[in-house]
């Protein structure tokens, strides 16, 4: 029998939410601090130029001006990156995109600072721009970097492939374009540095990894990292995009010389566009091969990433995409190839979905193209093809962990939208418009895969009011991991969620416990919990025996007290006597997370250990006339495995579905000759509410046994196959197909010409219905 | 320009308002709702050295009857349109492309003179004072004149108003009861969002389908609204079945000449002065048709 649960599974409201919604909460940039200073950043003026010089003298020369910075400023390393530090903190000899920083100016006000960087002098030579990932790759193209532009290569195969497309009943072959996503966070980067007598420095800075900013900074500031605090949460969204360095070198750098005030740094929107990391665009070739009856055969697949100016983690994208672009499907025979490419077009990196987004059009579109001919229904082809526990996939590795999909599609089949299709699909509201229903089904790797460590580590506080702290490295980035980690601590501690406080990202009172990223932070931080709340048990009991003297079996751990017999001891009682017998009152919890043991030969990384399984269904109304595409209702159907917040879930399954929808119809960063054109949210079109449909979400709860409670990880994955569903809708509506994301109106109403034109007999159709 | 250095004046009546815009030394700007104002400025493309306030001159901001024609401050926001019952009986195209500005946020800032000010070719608001037979009266300290919105615009961005005159009242005809209009919005996206094409459409009916005559304007094809004269020409030819609204439909975009924007190309944008214009009139025959 299940032990009941008071906490983990239940609609537990967000323990940040009041002060988040009534707007009581201060984000790090909201801070203003007497005897501040503010920071600017001089970006480049050519995407590709050699720099002769740079001269600072008049903007010094400025009054108000406090200190201006060059590449000679920097004390230590000057490179910052995530996996090879390729982008220099401060540009010297070269600037390789529009974001790259050339110099750093402290003034009085914004104003001044501003006025500075245009009074800084520097002498450009021009270069040709390389802004094509594929002629970046041939020979001929100029090096952007010394060991040429192809970054990062992965190639895996499996199985033959050449003699399963010469069996094939049936081969399907196209090319899909997908945009450059920008993460549009309402907080943009930016934060504060300052400088005390000690030496210590302090860096309030939005990240997705406190531990490892520090490690960056002190390696550009040649600084003890221990002398280096960093606060990195709360943020004001991030979804990836400040996963790398933002800020915080540059705020640390000015930190230095500005005699102990505080520097702020807060890009503009117009900046962010330029200077902030993006999601990759791909380009992503693709052939699939399958039998009479369905059956998969072979993949081929060919991606080309191209990840702007430097790598950041541009080579784990696309090795995450290419372990993930044959879909949750066993197909014996792949031949995957990826390439992450080095071009003048800004800066990519991590994105929520870190590269799946872009492959899993391919894989779903081809899906349904191949049951579209066999004649088979797409749920039936999905059904046959899906791995299940303990099958082999395409990537040739036996799947030990929970996989959900089968359940998924089970419940995509039966929900309402999905079942009475026909029927909605009639209810169009003028003649002119269609309306298509279609499904997709995707996962994403929980953590890291082989070959980085990944381990999560929590501490739990008994405090002197008698409530615990509860302290994770994991940042609070807007998705409610605290609230979870409450519930974890208040299940096995048993005690009211009131008693716990939780602390996150700041790196004087939390544990390393790695990144918020990789939906990883509810699976490790949790099972770090999980890992600290029985320690905190036995430090609660022993204290409890020898305070009432009896022996340690005779107490009993009730709701917020413990007691033995008569007795009971809150625990501020118990606080007490710690404090007074100067014990600790403080219990680590560690995690290691199980790993693949042999990596999957030239993946760079793969396989994962877990992964997070999802089905979305989607109906969307296209205006034939215009080619406006309305989402009109979605269902979202996770594997999350155990649900430790419904609410949290569904807070992530609708902001997710909403992203996948700007993805696939509105948002792209256009970038022409390593010049912006776009430039901020005027012509960067997110959805807004009037855009965001019914979405329901129905978790299948295939709990996977590592995880806390049996949680698995599921804030990716929220938002990957409504994008391919979400096309193949637009094709069920109108017989177009899109291969180039966004699905913009011009872009369908193109599609929607060539239908026209391949069938010139239809013309006058519309007047008979 | 530093932005610190700007001045700004909030002058108390229409009068004073004049008085200021009439002198020369200082370089000026009238601000109302600020929605096109302050982008401008932080983008460095309007910085004088003296902001005029008028968002607080109640005497620009009424809608009154007067003489069967409808005079609209200029400092009539958006919102106000929309809730004007007045409007929503005999100008109720303008209070759907009042509907269409941005957002709330947006509606509840930004007022019709500034619409007119800024002389977007993609302005929400133009098109349907074009089919209204709108005249935007100018005044400065010793003169007023009244100008038919056609031949306001100079261009994008550019008006015939001088330096010393500002809006102080647009006049419009009302729609009479057998008038209907709407108007017609392709952007981006459903909401905050600039104008791909729009189109506003009048039609005078008698009974049926059958059409006396109307006006329709497009924006955002061309470097100011227009009309579309060989369409409106068409439209009392035969009755508005659905072929017909599809055949001239079809002649509009050899009306238009736009251009290529990050929006759209040219291309796209003609199709859709078709597109729009065949939408509108089928949605306003529908909706002649339940009345
Ligand atoms: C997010 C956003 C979305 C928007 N969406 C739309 C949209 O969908 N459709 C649309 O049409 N517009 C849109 N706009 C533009 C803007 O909101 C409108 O043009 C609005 O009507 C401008 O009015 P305002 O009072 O704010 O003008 P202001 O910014 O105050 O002034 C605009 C110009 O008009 C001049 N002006 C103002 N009043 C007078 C007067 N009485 N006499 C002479 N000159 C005057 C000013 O000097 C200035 O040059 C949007 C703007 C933003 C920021």
């Amino acid at each position: 029998m299940k032990p009941s649960l008071n906490w983990v599974g239940k609609r537990v409201k967000r323990i940040d939410g009041p002060e988040k919604v009534t707007g009581e909460l201060k984000y790090m940039t909201d801070y203003h601090f007497e005897n501040m200073v503010w920071g600017k950043v001089l970006r480049a003026k050519y995407p590709y130029a050699r720099i002769h010089s740079i001269q600072t003298e008049k903007a010094r020369q400025l009054p108000g001006v406090i200190c201006v910075l060059t590449h000679e400023d920097i004390p230590g390393f000057n490179g910052f990156g995530i996996v090879i530090p390729d982008q220099p903190v401060l540009a010297s000899d070269i600037v390789r995109c529009t974001g790259d920083a050339v110099a750093l100016v402290a003034a009085e006000t914004q104003e001044i600072a501003e006025q500075a960087l245009r009074l800084i002098e520097v002498d450009y030579e021009l270069l040709e721009a390389i802004t094509d990932a594929e002629l970046a790759m041939s020979s001929s193209a100029p090096k952007l970097h010394p060991d040429g532009n192809i970054h990062s290569h992965v190639k895996i195969i499996n199985g033959d492939t050449d003699a399963a497309f010469k069996e094939a009943d049936i081969i399907i072959e196209n090319t899909f374009y997908s945009p450059r996503q920008m993460h549009a966070f309402i907080e943009t980067e930016g934060g504060w540095g300052v400088m005390d007598d000690e030496g210590l420095i302090t860096i309030r800075c939005p990240g997705q990894y406190a531990y490892r900013d520090r490690m960056q900074i002190a390696r550009a500031l040649a600084y003890n990292p221990e002398l280096i605090r960093v606060i990195s949460s709360p943020i004001g969204g991030a979804f990836g995009g400040k996963d790398e360095i933002t800020v915080q070198i540059y705020l640390a750098l000015l930190a230095m010389y500005t005699n102990g005030r505080p520097v702020k740094i807060h890009l503009s929107r117009e900046e962010s566009v330029i200077a902030g990391i993006k999601r990759h665009p791909f380009k992503v070739q693709m052939r699939t091969a399958a039998k009479k009856d369905g059956t998969l055969l072979a993949n081929e697949v060919r991606a080309v990433a191209d990840t702007g100016a430097y790598a950041s983690l541009g080579g784990a994208v696309i090795a995450l995409a290419i372990e993930h672009s044959c879909g949750p499907y066993k197909i014996p025979n792949v031949n995957l190839e990826g390439f992450c490419v080095y071009t003048n077009n800004g800066i990519s990196g991590a994105f929520r979905g870190f590269g799946v987004n872009q492959v899993c059009i391919g894989i779903e579109t081809h899906l349904d193209m191949i049951a579209e001919q066999l004649e088979l229904d797409p749920v039936e082809i999905r059904k046959k093809n899906v791995y299940h526990q303990g099958d082999i996939s395409s990537m040739g590795h036996v799947v030990k962990t929970s996989v959900g999909t089968f359940k998924t599609l089970e419940i995509a089949e039966n929900c309402d939208l999905w079942k009475n299709r026909s029927q909605f699909k009639k209810e169009v509201s003028e003649p002119w418009k269609k309306r298509g229903v279609a499904l997709a089904t995707s996962f994403h790797g929980i953590g890291m895969g082989i070959g980085l460590p990944d381990y999560g580590a929590a501490s739990i506080e008994l405090l002197p009011n008698g409530k615990f702290l509860v302290a994770v490295g994991c940042e609070e980035i807007g998705g409610g991991n605290g609230t979870t980690y409450a519930q974890i601590a208040a299940e096995i501690l048993n005690c009211d969620i009131s008693k716990i406080k939780v602390v996150q990202g700041d790196t004087s009172k939390t544990l390393d416990g790695g990144t918020v990223t990789a939906s990883r932070s509810t699976y490790t931080g949790g099972r770090a919990v999980a890992a600290a709340a029985p320690k905190m048990i036995k430090l609660l009991t022993s204290a409890a025996a020898e305070i009432l003297q009896v022996p340690l079996s005779d107490i009993i751990v009730q709701r917020d007290c413990l007691t033995a017999k008569e007795e009971s001891l809150t625990y501020k009682a118990i606080y007490e006597y710690l404090y007074i017998h100067h014990k600790p009152a403080k219990v680590e919890g560690h995690f290691l997370l199980p790993k693949e043991k042999v990596e999957i030969k030239g993946s760079g990384g793969a396989p994962h250990h877990l992964y997070g399984y999802l089905t979305h269904v989607v109906m969307v109304e296209v205006d034939t006339l215009t080619g406006e595409t309305d989402v009109l209702r979605v269902v979202s159907i996770p594997d999350a495995g155990k649900v430790i917040n419904p609410q949290g879930l569904e807070g992530q399954a609708e902001g997710g579905a909403v992203m996948g929808i700007g993805y696939t119809l509105y948002e792209d960063v256009i970038i022409e000759e390593g010049f912006h054109k776009t430039k901020n949210f005027t012509d960067y079109i997110i959805p807004t509410i009037r855009e965001t449909p019914v979405i329901e979400t129905f978790p299948v709860e295939d709990a996977e046994q590592t995880g806390p409670f049996g949680a698995k990880g599921i804030g990716e994955v929220v938002m990957i196959p409504i994008i391919p569903a979400i096309m193949s809708a637009i094709y069920d509506a109108t017989g177009a197909r899109i291969y180039h994301l966004p699905a913009t109106p011009e872009r369908i109403f193109n599609a929607l010409k060539d239908v026209k034109n391949k069938m010139p007999n239809i013309q006058g159709d519309k007047n008979d219905e | 320009m530093l932005i610190s250095e700007m001045d700004i004046i909030t002058p108390q009546t229409v009068n004073d308002c004049l008085l200021i815009l009439s002198k020369k030394e200082t370089e000026h700007r009238i601000i109302a709702g600020g929605t096109d104002a302050v982008v401008r400025m932080k983008e460095g493309k309007w910085l004088p050295s003296t902001w005029i306030n008028i968002k607080g001159l109640k005497e620009l901001r009424y809608i009154k009857e007067i003489n069967g024609t409808i005079h609209i401050g200029p400092l009539i926001t958006h919102t106000d349109i929309i809730h004007s019952s007045l409007l929503q009986k005999k100008a109720n195209i303008l209070v759907e492309a009042a509907r269409e500005v941005g957002a709330i946020q947006m509606q509840n800032m930004g007022t019709i003179g500034g619409n007119i000010g800024t002389a977007s070719p993609a302005g929400d608001t133009i098109p349907a004072l074009y089919v209204l037979n709108a005249a935007v009266e100018l005044q400065s300290l010793h003169n007023k004149r009244l100008i038919p919105i056609n031949l306001l615009f100079t261009g994008p961005g550019r008006t015939v108003i001088k330096p010393n005159e500002m809006i102080t009242n647009i006049i419009i005809q009302p729609q009479t009861e057998n008038e209907i209009g709407i108007f017609q919005k392709l952007g981006p996206r459903k909401a905050q969002s600039i104008s791909i094409v729009n189109v506003a459409i009048m039609l005078s009916m008698a009974k049926d389908r059958e059409c006396l005559g109307g006006k329709i304007a497009f924006g955002s094809v061309a470097p100011t609204i227009i009309r579309a004269k060989k369409c409106e020409a068409l439209l009392p030819l035969n009755p508005l079945t659905d072929d017909i609204i599809e055949n001239i439909a079809k002649i509009a975009w050899k009306e238009v000449m736009p251009i290529t924007d990050g929006r759209a190309t040219a291309e796209y944008r003609r199709d859709m002065a078709s597109a729009l214009l065949e939408r509108g009139l089928y949605r306003l025959m529908r909706r002649w048709e339940r009345k």
